[in-house]
This record gives structure tokens, sequence and C-alpha cells, in this order.
């Protein structure tokens, strides 16, 4: 072995990736809304441009004037980034460019603000790659529930006390509506599981016409956890079933991650804050937790997510190898 | 970089880079190289973590010399040591412990079949010459790590060849004699001087070895079986446990008998009731106070003997009484016709174990020969003055004889050993030791903490079956076929495969790839600390997502001053 110091600017600048988010953003520590951000563009590439929704991404990212991005990058309204994301697709094309274009916004701004201008992007087939970065919550202005917060799940506007145990509503279907716009691709991913991030953004972007994805993204703040285990919470939401991991063809459901085990959502909701209130010692409380399973349950039949052959995930997803490369 | 002031709603790219988030921090995250569990229960002092991750990456020949740095005959421990490194391996406890002995195993064959150098250069000749009384494992061992270190070790044989017990006392079908010649003649091959048919009391006293030496290994080893009596009683027509193997292997014979009962439960007991069954004697009882090694029997009540020896001889038809000892000899004249047992378990009190017969669980067995393979003790010759009345010579942590003194001992010549993989380490022991006394500067072994399961991220392991070795059926076991096969290449690879790494960076990419903050920047070749990855302290908010999803426990979160 040669010893060799090498400078640390000199090394970020020779990584074997593609960074299009570079370290100075503002984001809270373990932060999944980053980290989400960056995988999508490692496997997007250089050559994209971004319309990015109001939230806590713009905020983190861009404290005038610095900007944390390395490609273009627009800040829309909270409501109308579909149709920006749009407008940017259809001049491109118009100037014979091969610049793909991608859409970035929060659950607030997809499930609730955006969600007309995404349905028209989607519906007039524009060559977008919306992504939705879902934290569950308005975590950009002080964790106010969204249309995505889960049942149950306390928020500043759905505490949990002695009228409510969080949150009255269910987390809204998103899939399934954007399933209904019969587009060619849609998809949900997991920050804990990388390679299946990137693996979708380039099956995404292979395909012509407008495609989604849904990315899960703990929020360390919003949801009570301390940041050292954002993967965790996120890997057991897709263990205990409450976050399935599936992938969507004109509508189509044409492939899932298969669960080894499915772990009781106790796993998962005894990490997070949020969900604190459903281990006191109340029947309201055990009814939620019940509530929650069975919607994990419904969840793992509904997509057939029970691996039935050899108890493994069948592509192994998030196993490690020797020397790396297993995040491709 | 300066910050650059543009007009509003606009920035340049990547210009973030100028706010350091990294004072935000109030833990950093460290590299520690944690001590694998392997490592901490081998005997011998290997890190077998470091050789195995070698082997997975393909690289066969360096695995094997990072495992003679520690262990100079691979060869023959990995068919002979109890290995407790998989006792302690933390894949154990997720299905089933990696098959360490089997890798050693592979790599010491491997090294034989392609003659792979010994890692070392000669002596200068005017180098410290340092006298080794015996080459056994300890003796080789320590004259190895003189030679490593530039030392010259003079070996001092009683017998006309090297080898010590493995050679004189372990059957070929444990250790076949092709092994261990081919290993030991390689091994003295590299430098090491040995001169045979000398033997300590006789052809020389430790009063001229002191004179011509800069220093002194006694690594004589227990020559002397214990004196073996009940109550009093001796039978006529003795024969001890380590004298009939070493008859067998000498002469291939041993007396024709139909009933024996060996006494003990040592490797050495094993051994000879094997040996028995081999050669015809027809009930072959083996008496032990101990009990067959089974994962609910407590570490202290275990037979001493290797596990898969213990097996196999079972399963050749030896007859293990567990729990019993012999209370009386029944003798006509001078003459056994047989044993009195009664049922015997050792119990605590308080810190120490203490051996309890029970009345009224007396049984007799009958026999015409009683075998006693209690242990042995040193042979006083040449020692006298050493030992005075004591069985065994004693010696300090650096396994030194005396403060101040040049002489040093090791192996099963001193109280407690009785395993190859252990001589090995004292031998080692003794040569750090010597190397310090000679002025050599050596490097501090600081070890790092154990790395238990609860640091390993477990998730990201897929279960995989233990690759195990062939075992001669019962019926083809004659003569001195080995019994256990080696594993195959490709079984060698998929087993290496298996390690958890544990406390060490196998370079898997997670870190690189879940920081959020960009923190943690890859190498191209690896960084001062032996990992693939380096902080950038600058930028890293101290979340610990990093030393959490760290499938090894090589990140460690430590307080920021």
């Amino acid at each position: 072995m040669t010893n060799e110091t090498v400078s640390l600017d000199n090394l970020r600048a020779n990584q074997p990736r593609f960074s299009g988010l570079t370290s100075g953003h503002r984001a809270c520590l373990g932060c999944g809304q980053a980290l989400a951000a960056r995988l999508v563009l490692e496997a997007a590439g250089p050559d994209v441009m971004i319309a990015n929704a109001t939230g806590c991404l713009e905020i983190f990212t861009t404290p005038w004037p610095e900007s944390a991005w390395r490609v273009p990058w627009l800040h829309s309204l909270f409501e109308n980034t579909g149709a920006v994301a749009a407008g940017m697709e259809a001049a491109l094309k118009a100037q014979g460019k091969s610049t793909r274009v991608l859409a970035f916004g929060g659950d607030g701004g997809t499930f609730d603000i955006g969600f007309q201008a995404l349905s028209g992007m989607l519906e007039r087939g524009h060559e977008v790659l919306y992504v939705c970065f879902d934290n569950e919550a308005y975590m950009n202005t002080g964790i106010q529930r969204s249309s995505s917060t889960p049942h149950a799940a306390a928020t500043t506007t759905s505490p949990a006390g002695r009228a409510r145990m969080g949150k009255r509503h269910l987390k809204k279907d998103i899939l399934s509506i954007i399933a209904a716009h019969h587009i060619p691709y849609a998809a949900t991913a997991s920050v804990a599981y990388p390679a299946d991030v990137r693996k979708k953004v380039r099956r995404a972007l292979a395909l012509p016409g407008p495609s989604f994805l849904l990315v899960h993204s703990p929020c360390p703040l919003g949801w009570g956890h301390e940041g050292a285990l954002s993967i965790e919470v996120a890997r057991l939401a897709v263990e205990t079933g409450l976050f399935p991991l599936v992938e969507l063809e004109r509508g189509s459901v044409v492939g899932v991650l298969p669960l080894r085990e499915p772990k009781p959502v106790t796993e998962y909701l005894k990490l997070q804050g949020r969900f604190a209130h459903l281990f006191a010692d109340d029947p309201r409380a055990r009814e939620e937790l019940a509530h929650l399973q069975a919607l994990a349950d419904a969840n793992i039949e509904r997509y057939g997510l029970r691996a039935t052959a050899g108890g493994l995930d069948t592509e192994s997803a998030d196993t490690v190898r020797r020397g790396g490369g297993q995040w491709a | 970089m300066g910050v650059i002031v543009t007009p509003g709603g606009f920035a340049l790219p990547g210009t973030a880079t100028a706010f350091k988030t990294g004072t935000w921090r109030i833990e950093r995250p460290t590299h520690v190289h944690g001590v694998a569990p392997c490592h901490g229960a081998c005997l011998a002092g290997e890190d077998p973590q470091a050789w195995i991750d070698r082997l997975a990456r393909g690289d066969a020949e360096e695995a094997w010399r990072i495992l003679v740095a520690a262990n100079p005959l691979p060869a023959s421990t990995g068919r002979v040591c109890p290995h407790p490194c998989e006792s302690a391996c933390n894949r154990g406890g997720y299905d089933q412990a990696l098959n360490i002995h089997g890798l050693e195993r592979f790599l010491g064959d491997a090294a034989l079949a392609r003659d792979w150098a010994y890692p070392v250069t000669s002596p200068p000749p005017d180098a410290p010459r340092v006298a080794i009384v015996g080459a056994g494992p300890a003796g080789l061992s320590c004259a190895w790590q003189l030679l490593r270190r530039g030392i010259q070790p003079v070996l001092l044989e009683a017998l006309n060849q090297a080898g010590g017990i493995p050679r004189t006392a372990i059957p070929p079908y444990r250790l076949p004699r092709a092994v261990l010649d081919g290993e030991i003649t390689r091994l003295l091959a590299t430098g090491i001087e040995c001169r045979f048919h000398e033997r300590l009391g006789r052809d020389f006293s430790l009063e001229e070895l002191e004179a011509e030496y800069a220093a002194v290994f006694l690594a004589v080893g227990t020559q002397k079986s214990r004196p073996f009596s009940v109550e009093g009683a001796v039978p006529r027509d003795l024969h001890y446990g380590l004298d009939l193997l070493r008859h067998w292997l000498a002469e291939g014979a041993v007396p024709a008998w139909d009933e024996v009962a060996i006494i003990g439960g040592g490797n050495t007991a094993v051994d000879v009731a094997r040996i028995l069954r081999r050669a015809g004697v027809r009930a072959v009882h083996l008496i032990t106070h101990e009990r067959i090694p089974a994962r609910d029997v407590p570490e202290h009540e275990r037979m001493r003997a290797a596990p898969d020896e213990i097996a196999q001889a079972v399963e050749e038809g030896v007859i293990i009484h567990e729990n019993r000892m012999v209370r009386r000899l029944i003798l006509r004249g001078e003459r056994v016709v047989g044993v009195e047992l009664v049922h015997a378990r050792k119990l605590r009190e308080g810190e120490r174990l203490r051996l309890h017969a029970f009345e009224g669980t007396e049984s007799v067995l009958k026999v015409e020969q009683v075998i006693p393979a209690i242990g042995q003790v040193v042979d006083e010759a040449g020692l006298e003055k050493l030992l005075g009345q004591r069985e065994f010579l004693r010696i300090d942590e650096e396994g030194r004889l005396a403060a101040g003194s040049r002489l040093f001992a090791g192996g099963d010549c001193r109280p407690g050993l009785g395993t190859v993989a252990g001589a090995i380490a004292d031998g080692a022991r003794a040569a750090a030791a010597i190397a310090r006394l000679l002025g050599r500067a050596e490097a501090a072994s600081a070890r790092g903490p154990v790395v238990g399961p609860s640091r390993l991220n477990l998730h990201y392991f897929d279960h995989a079956p233990r690759q195990e070795a062939s075992v001669v059926p019962v019926a083809q076991r004659h003569g001195d076929r080995e019994v256990q096969e080696g594993l195959e290449a490709a079984a060698a690879a998929a087993e290496a495969a298996r390690c958890f790494s544990c406390g060490n960076c196998m370079a898997c990419d997670n870190c690189f790839t879940l920081c959020p903050d960009n923190a943690v920047l890859k190498t191209v070749t690896p960084a001062a600390d032996g990992s693939h990855y380096v902080f950038d302290y600058d930028y890293c908010k101290g979340c610990g997502l990093c030393a959490h999803e760290c499938p090894v426990g090589y990140i460690t979160m430590v307080a920021e001053e």
C-alpha cells in the first residue's frame, strides 16, 4: 500500500457516482428526503432539469445566495409543479433538446395542493418523471397533517389526546389515483432500498410518456425518532407491509418487493413519537394498533407481498457484498 | 469557495458547500477496527476475520500469508484444533457459525500443494541466536516468530524428527503424516536451525545454553505420565495412554486385548480408544467424570477432547461412560479383572470446582486392562532446579521463568495448557518477549473491544448454509485413512463469503450510499485507517445513520469535545 495524501476537495470531485445534490444543504440530521433526492439524481444523471414544489426540499437546498443543486433547478409554487414541469418539457422538446425533466414535490404539494396540476400533466402525456418525497405531513411549516399522513399518527393539527388518537382519516391511496391515469410507469420506493430507488428511476425514464415515483422518506423531526434511525424506520415500514414497494405499468401491478417474514406493525410504530400514544394503556390505543395491523395485512394481501419460495427477497435487494457494487 | 452574491432568485450551482454544516455536530462518526469474536477466542492468536476477508476477495495466497504470520502450521491446526473461534462466531446466533477450521485447513493444504513461500527473510549472519528446547508446536512457533523478527532460532530436539505431540501422539487418521511432514519441512526450510538427538540433561545442560545463547525458550512438553493408582493399588503390566499411542504410531501394534477401560476425557483418551478399536479390541470403554459436549452441557462439564473426535469415536463403537469415576480396581493378585465405577460430577463450590462421587451408584465393569490417560507432567531431567517438587514450569505473563531471567518457557510444560493452538500462542508470546529483551521494537498489540452481535446490522446479510466437508463412513475408516475430508475450492469460497466481517470494513458502500449529507467520500485506494471511506467533517452533521446502518460495526459515534 502506498501512502498518498489526497485533499478532500480533490476526492469529492472524483467520486464514482454523480451527485446532483451537494453537501452544505440545511436539512436536519438524518433527513430521509435529502438522501432520497440525491439517490434519484444519481440514477437520473446530470442531463436533467428540475421543477421543485415549495416544501422542505426547496427550502433546505437553496438558502439564497447559495444552492446545493448541481443541475438546472427551478422553484415552482406549491400548487403548480406539474404544470411548470409540463411547460419545461414542452419548451425543451420545441428546442429539440433531449434533457429530461423531473418534478419534485413533497406529499403536501402532491397529494393535496398540487394535485390537479399533477393530474393534468399526466393526462396530457408530458414526458416528465414526477417524484413525490413522501414524509407524510407538512414538515416545513410545522408538522401539520396532510392527506398522506397515516391513520392514527399525531401531528400538530391531528394531535393525540382525549378526543382522538391522532389522525382520524386514512392515508390517501395516491397510487391508485395515479394508476387511473393509465400512465406507462408508476411505482413506490423507499430510501431504505437505495438500489431499488435507482432501478425504478431508470425504468421510469426508459419508457416514453409521464411517470410517477412515490419515495417513502422518513422525517426524524416530524415522526419523532433519532436521525440515526431513518433507514431502520423506513425499512420497517416496508417490512411490516404498511408501505408496500410496488411497480405499475399502465395501471397494472407488474412487480412487488416480496417480504421474507412480515413483521408486526408495532415494530415500526414503537420507534416513532408520532405513534407513542398507541402504546398507552387505553382501549382506543389497542383498537388503533389492531386497525393499523389490519391495514398492513390488507396491503400484503392486495399486492401479494409474501415471499413464496425460499423465504428470501427474490432479488436480495438490500444485502451487502464485500467491495460494494450492490447499490447498482 | 467564496459566496457569490447573485441577483435575487438566482444562485450558482453547488455553492452550498460554502456553508459548513459540520459545525452543527455534537457526535462524530469514527472508524474503529473492533475485534471479531473469532479473533478474541482463537487460542493461537489468529485474526480469522482478516484472512477470511482476503480469501473471500479471491486472494488465497495473501490470506495464507496473513494466517501464518500468527500460526505457521495451519494445515495441522486446521485438523486438530477444537476451534473455539467457531463457538464464538457471531454467525452462530444468526444461522450457523462459519467453518473456520475448514477454511484454515483449506489454506494450509493449498500452501502445501502449491508450495507458497513463507513470508520471511533470513536473519543476517551476526543476528543474535536463541536456543529453543523442543521442536513441538510451541518451539516451532517461537522459532518462526523469532525468524520473522530477524533473530536466529536454534531448535534442539531430543528425537530424530520435529513435530512434538502432533507427531508422537496424534493418530494419522486425524493428522496425516504427509501433511505434518510437509508443513514442518517447509517451515524449517525458512532458515530455522534444527539439531536432532539433543536431549536436555543428557546432551546439554541449561547452564551451557544460557552461556552460549542470547536467550532460551523451553518447550519441552510433558514427557512423563502422571503416576496412576487407585487407593494405592497399581496393577501389574500397566500401560499409560500416551505410551500406547506412541507405541502404536511407531510400531503399528498394541497388545491383543479383548476388553479395556480407558480413564480420562481428553484427546489422548479418545485417541487411544480409537486406535484400540482399529487394532481390533472388541470392547473399548472410556470412563470420564465429564460429559459428551452438547449445546446444553455447561462448558466446565464437557470432555476436553474435540467434539468432532468424540462423535467419531462413538460412531466407531467406543463406549463412553459419562459422569463416572473409578472408585476401586478389582484385582486378582496384581491382575485387573474389573473396575468399580461410581457416578461422579464436578460441582461448583464458590470459585472452585470439586469432584463429587455419589454413594449407592456403584457398578462393576469387567475389563482385563485399565489404561490411564489422565494427563502428563514435565520430565525433570535437566530441569531439576527449576521444577523442584512441581509438575509444571511456572512462568509469568510474558512467558518468563523469573523476572530478569533470559529463560522462557511455554507449551504443555507450563500448567493449564493442552492444545496445539495454545502452544503456538505461547511460542509467539515468548518470541515477542525475547525480541523486547534483545532491544527490538515491538508494535504494541492494543486490541479494540470485541464486536458482539448487537453491534452488527444483520438486516444486510442473507441466510446461507454452512459448507461442510464430508466425513469418511465408519465402514471405510481403515488404518491411517484420514476421517475428515477437506473443503473443495468452491465450497471454501462460498464459506468465506458467509463471514460477517465483524468489526472490520468490508467496503460494502452502505455509509457512502446512505449519508444524507454526502459527507462520506469513497477513496480510490484504502484510506489510512484501512477502510475505503473518509468522513468529511466539514459537512458531517453527526446524525449517526452511517453507524447504525454499518453491517459490521466498524463505525462508532464519539462525543465532540
